[in-house]
């Protein structure tokens, strides 16, 4: 991917942090992981829904702004190549597309920024709790797809937060 | 107060950029990620409209909470880290920069523009924000509105507090609480956060 110089997309004027022009702030695995069991705990599958939701619109407007910055990253697999260098350069861990279809998808994550947070913090769950990256798995492909906000969603079967050995995504039209 | 933010800032623009093989950043002793301020705003005001009218005051309280539990623990690990020790240490002369060093920190991470502006020790901490990414992004999408909305902010100046002035890591949490008497999304020229004392500790 040489068109994209990571070490120069990342930059700051001032105090504002942004990628690719995109306004970014810094947190930890505290904070996130806080946010995510506070909405867990307080809203229940609302709370599950929103933080998927914030994810997948976040990742869908971040892309389409960067695939219209870049218009020379044409092919699918360019777009795919940049959004797993683009997720792991964001420290959010590793994610490989695999058998990606216009009507969907598998996907597997061996690491991730939210399940070494959540072990970290809270232990094993009884549930897969990924919900972050399944938001930003279904932005990304309906970005890259060209497909509107909301036309897939995203189920996670095995969760290494479950100690799972790995996290796998389906991804499947609504 | 001989704390240089920029090396600071510098430090971490250049840590951000290091990754280990697992997609993982680990800096100032915390695993950092780097996400669009959309993402948070949008999870922090949605969670407040979908908590509703009646449940207002929890929706702010609970994501104060969020903040100040995370700030205390975050923080802790970031003065003891190995990068702290090695650039910010050389610079504290007394206990209170600590907090100078710890603003400098929230600058780099892109929170907003802080500046302590007072600090009574063991009483009283005021930090001014002229560019809060929660009260901009709280304007880019709503209309002015009557409460201050940065509540990561808040409850960080609480346990930038807690940590020096409360009691010793991990009971301190809470000691402290801030407000934020200003704020831009309220229409006031920028956001004022006061940490003082608590009244009524949250048992954590």
């Amino acid at each position: 991917m040489i068109i994209f110089d990571w070490q120069h997309e990342l930059n700051r004027k001032g105090h504002r942090v942004a990628i690719s022009g995109q306004p970014i702030a810094m947190h930890c695995h505290h904070y996130n992981i806080n946010l995510q069991k506070t909405l867990e705990d307080t809203l229940g599958d609302e709370g599950v829904q929103l933080l998927y939701q914030s994810a997948e619109e976040t990742s869908y407007h971040g892309f389409q702004n960067l695939f219209n910055q870049y218009k020379k990253i044409r092919t699918i697999k360019s777009k795919l190549e940049l959004a797993a260098m683009l997720y792991q350069n964001s420290g959010l861990g590793i994610i490989h597309f695999q058998r990606v279809r216009p009507s969907g998808a598998r996907i597997e994550s061996p690491a991730s920024h939210h399940v070494t947070g959540w072990l970290a913090k809270h232990g094993r769950r009884d549930t897969p709790g990924c919900h972050f990256t399944r938001g930003w798995i279904a932005g990304t492909l309906e970005a890259i797809y060209s497909l509107p906000c909301g036309f897939y969603t995203v189920d996670e079967t095995k969760c290494k937060m479950k100690r799972d050995d790995e996290c796998i995504f389906h991804v499947q039209e609504r | 107060m001989a704390i240089d933010g920029t090396k600071i800032v510098h430090a971490v623009m250049e840590g951000s950029k290091i990754r280990e093989s697992k997609g993982i950043i680990p800096l100032f002793g915390v695993y950092l990620s780097l996400l669009s301020v959309e993402y948070y705003n949008n999870l922090s005001f949605d969670f407040e409209e979908k908590m509703g009218k009646t449940r207002e005051a929890e929706a702010e309280a609970l994501l104060i909470e969020a903040a100040q539990e995370c700030g205390y623990a975050t923080f802790q690990g970031i003065r003891n880290s190995w990068e702290w020790e090695q650039i910010v240490s050389p610079m504290i002369e007394t206990k209170e920069d600590q907090i100078l060093g710890f603003a400098a920190v929230a600058v780099a991470f892109g929170w907003g523009d802080l500046e302590v502006k007072e600090l009574v020790p063991g009483e009283k901490l005021v930090i001014k924000v002229g560019d809060s990414y929660e009260a901009r992004g709280y304007l880019k999408n709503y209309e002015r509105t009557h409460s201050s909305k940065c509540y990561m902010l808040r409850g960080v100046t609480g346990a930038f507090m807690d940590l020096l002035y409360g009691e010793d890591y991990p009971d301190g949490c809470f000691d402290f609480s801030a407000e934020e008497p200003f704020c831009r999304a309220k229409g006031d020229p920028c956001c004022e956060f006061i940490a003082r004392k608590s009244s009524c500790k949250k048992n954590t």
